[in-house]
């Protein structure tokens, strides 16, 4: 054992592609935020490039980002409670189609479950139990979902299974070269989505200096096997810290996918090549959303 | 024709109703009536409550200024506001706490079922995807009451049994899980108001001005009950429309749609 003191901590900052390629055919793929807040869309849109297939996404309440997935094809199955945007999209429109026609799995669970699966992942155990969703539809419709026998007061739960991600793929505001994590915000449900996963991908507004972090060590939320990627203006169309949702976009989003399903899929496939496939990196991504429209969101 | 919307309206009847003891009022996305309402109410009837729109968790007591309406309710200028965050991986960790919340649905039945899921098709796939489960399972579970407001009144909506159920309400199947929460309150619909009978069946409580009783059965997928003369949704007054739309609404989101 040397005693000499070492120098040259390891960072763990990678590029967009180069993270997202480690993303292997029918992974399960947790995406953090919730609706229209906080989505890493950088992580999503290279995901989508990358044309990898088959994932399961688990995302507690998703906006359009899984919808993206899905009319990218790349998704086979999507837990979650809920994939829209509010008014803009009250549903998602590809992940409608793609529901109503079974060429995707949905296994329909509660936001709560969600939050459960995760945390029973998160502590290693199979299930965790739960009072909301008994009686419901929901142990019909996803079989994953048991109903079971209370032993201690005899009434009827509901097992909640663990949602075991091989990544999660979250935002936060800022991290530090070595995957030190501070959110700004709620931060949703990504922390826990993190410690469901055996790997964290960060998108990041800004990579900081150590001695930022130690400023406010309170804030600090950190998993040894995450990777960091730095995406400034990377939740867009979502809103984050810096910007606001892109209602403008979404809209125009969602006016297209739902043309596709009802088969006019010309101006989707336009839409995807434009802002998905065709922008090689994400600053090629800033560049086709323009800078004009970038400072409207700004904060 | 009355000089108010049914999203205005339905804001001052939730306003209305909401009860002394809703300490926590939790507002969930696509419902803007009732965020009106929580409002509302939080200025006026109930001081000591609590109010969560969004990521935010506020009070408007004391004169205060109502927060400002975004395009989406999670939107990051709301973490401007308000005295505390609502976080989501936390949030299901106290369900002793959140009393009232609000309910929309693509169905409900005359036992207070509701549906958000959607109409399963014969062959796995859906015949009518809805917007999914959200969180209505659990906090039509734990909460104190609950109000279901339905946008449309129709046969298709108002059914005799929702095809996926979402939100359990029947009273007697509630208190067989022995379920903590009250279940819920009200059914409001562009035709009236509606509540639930000892056993759980749903009946008229008043129709809104112009609507007959004929007019409300014709509507609905079920036999409603309806008991005697019934009567008439008392209007917005002339100080809660102004409370509404110069305080609350500012912008003209439930006025204009």
């Amino acid at each position: 054992m040397t005693a000499a003191i070492h120098r040259g901590r390891t960072p763990v900052v990678l590029d967009l592609e180069t993270a997202i390629a480690t993303i292997r055919p029918g992974a399960v793929v947790g995406i953090g935020g919730a609706v229209t807040a906080g989505h890493p869309m950088a992580l999503v849109r290279a995901l989508a490039r990358s044309g990898v297939r088959d994932l399961t996404v688990v995302a507690p309440t998703a906006g359009l980002d899984v919808d993206v997935l899905v009319a990218a094809g790349c998704v086979r199955t999507v837990v979650s409670s809920y994939v829209g945007a509010e008014g803009a999209a009250p549903l998602g429109p590809a992940f409608r189609a793609a529901a109503e026609a079974g060429e995707i799995e949905v296994r329909d669970v509660d936001e709560a479950h969600c939050i459960l699966g995760l945390r029973a992942a998160a502590q290693g155990l199979p299930f965790l139990p739960w009072l909301g969703g008994v009686g419901t539809a929901l142990p019909e419709l996803n079989p994953e979902l048991v109903e079971f026998e209370d032993p201690i007061s005899g009434r009827r739960l509901l097992a909640v299974p663990a949602l075991r991600l091989d990544v999660a793929l979250v935002f936060a505001e800022a991290a530090d070269a070595y995957g030190n994590v501070q959110f700004v915000g709620t931060g949703h449900a990504d922390p826990l989505m993190a410690s469901a996963a055996k790997r964290v991908i960060v998108q990041v507004e800004r990579v900081v200096e150590n001695e930022e972090i130690r400023r406010s060590p309170g804030a600090t939320r950190f998993w040894p096997d995450a990777t960091v990627v730095r995406a400034p203006w990377g939740t867009h169309p979502y809103s984050s810290a810096v910007i606001t949702a892109d209602e403008e976009h979404l809209r125009g989003y969602a006016r297209v996918a739902a043309k596709a399903a009802r088969g006019e899929r010309a101006e989707l496939d336009a839409y995807l090549e434009r802002y998905v496939a065709g922008p090689q990196s994400h600053e090629d991504y800033l560049e086709a959303i323009g800078i004009r429209r970038i400072a409207e969101l700004l904060i | 024709m009355p000089d108010y919307t049914t999203d205005e309206l339905f804001a001052v009847l939730l306003a209305r109703d909401l009860h002394p003891e809703d300490r926590m009022i939790q507002v969930g996305a696509n419902m803007p009536m009732a965020r009106a309402a929580a409002v509302m109410a939080n200025m006026t009837r109930l001081p000591d409550a609590r109010v969560c729109v969004g990521l935010a968790i506020d009070n408007l007591a004391d004169g205060r200024d109502a927060p400002p309406v975004y395009p989406f309710v999670f939107d990051s200028r709301g973490l401007r506001r308000g005295e505390a965050y609502m976080y989501q991986q936390w949030v299901f960790d106290d369900m002793s706490r959140p009393d009232v919340f609000f309910v929309g649905g693509l169905q409900v039945d005359r036992r207070g079922n509701v549906n958000l899921l959607g109409i399963p098709g014969e062959d796995g796939g859906w015949q009518l995807r809805g917007p999914g489960a959200v969180a209505l399972p659990t906090m039509s579970t734990y909460c104190r009451g609950y109000y279901i407001v339905m946008p449309r009144h129709a046969p298709r909506t108002f059914v005799e049994e929702v095809a996926c159920i979402t939100a359990l309400g029947d009273v007697r199947r509630r208190a067989e899980f022995g379920f903590p929460g009250g279940g819920p309150r009200l059914v409001l619909s562009p035709l009236g108001v509606f509540d639930f009978d000892e056993d759980g069946d749903m009946r008229v409580r008043s129709l809104h001005e112009g609507v007959t009783a004929e007019q409300a059965q014709e509507a609905t997928g079920f036999d409603l009950r309806i008991d005697g003369d019934v009567p008439v949704t008392p209007s917005p007054t002339e100080e809660e429309l102004l409370l509404l739309r110069e305080r609350v609404d500012r912008g003209g989101l439930l006025r204009n749609g």
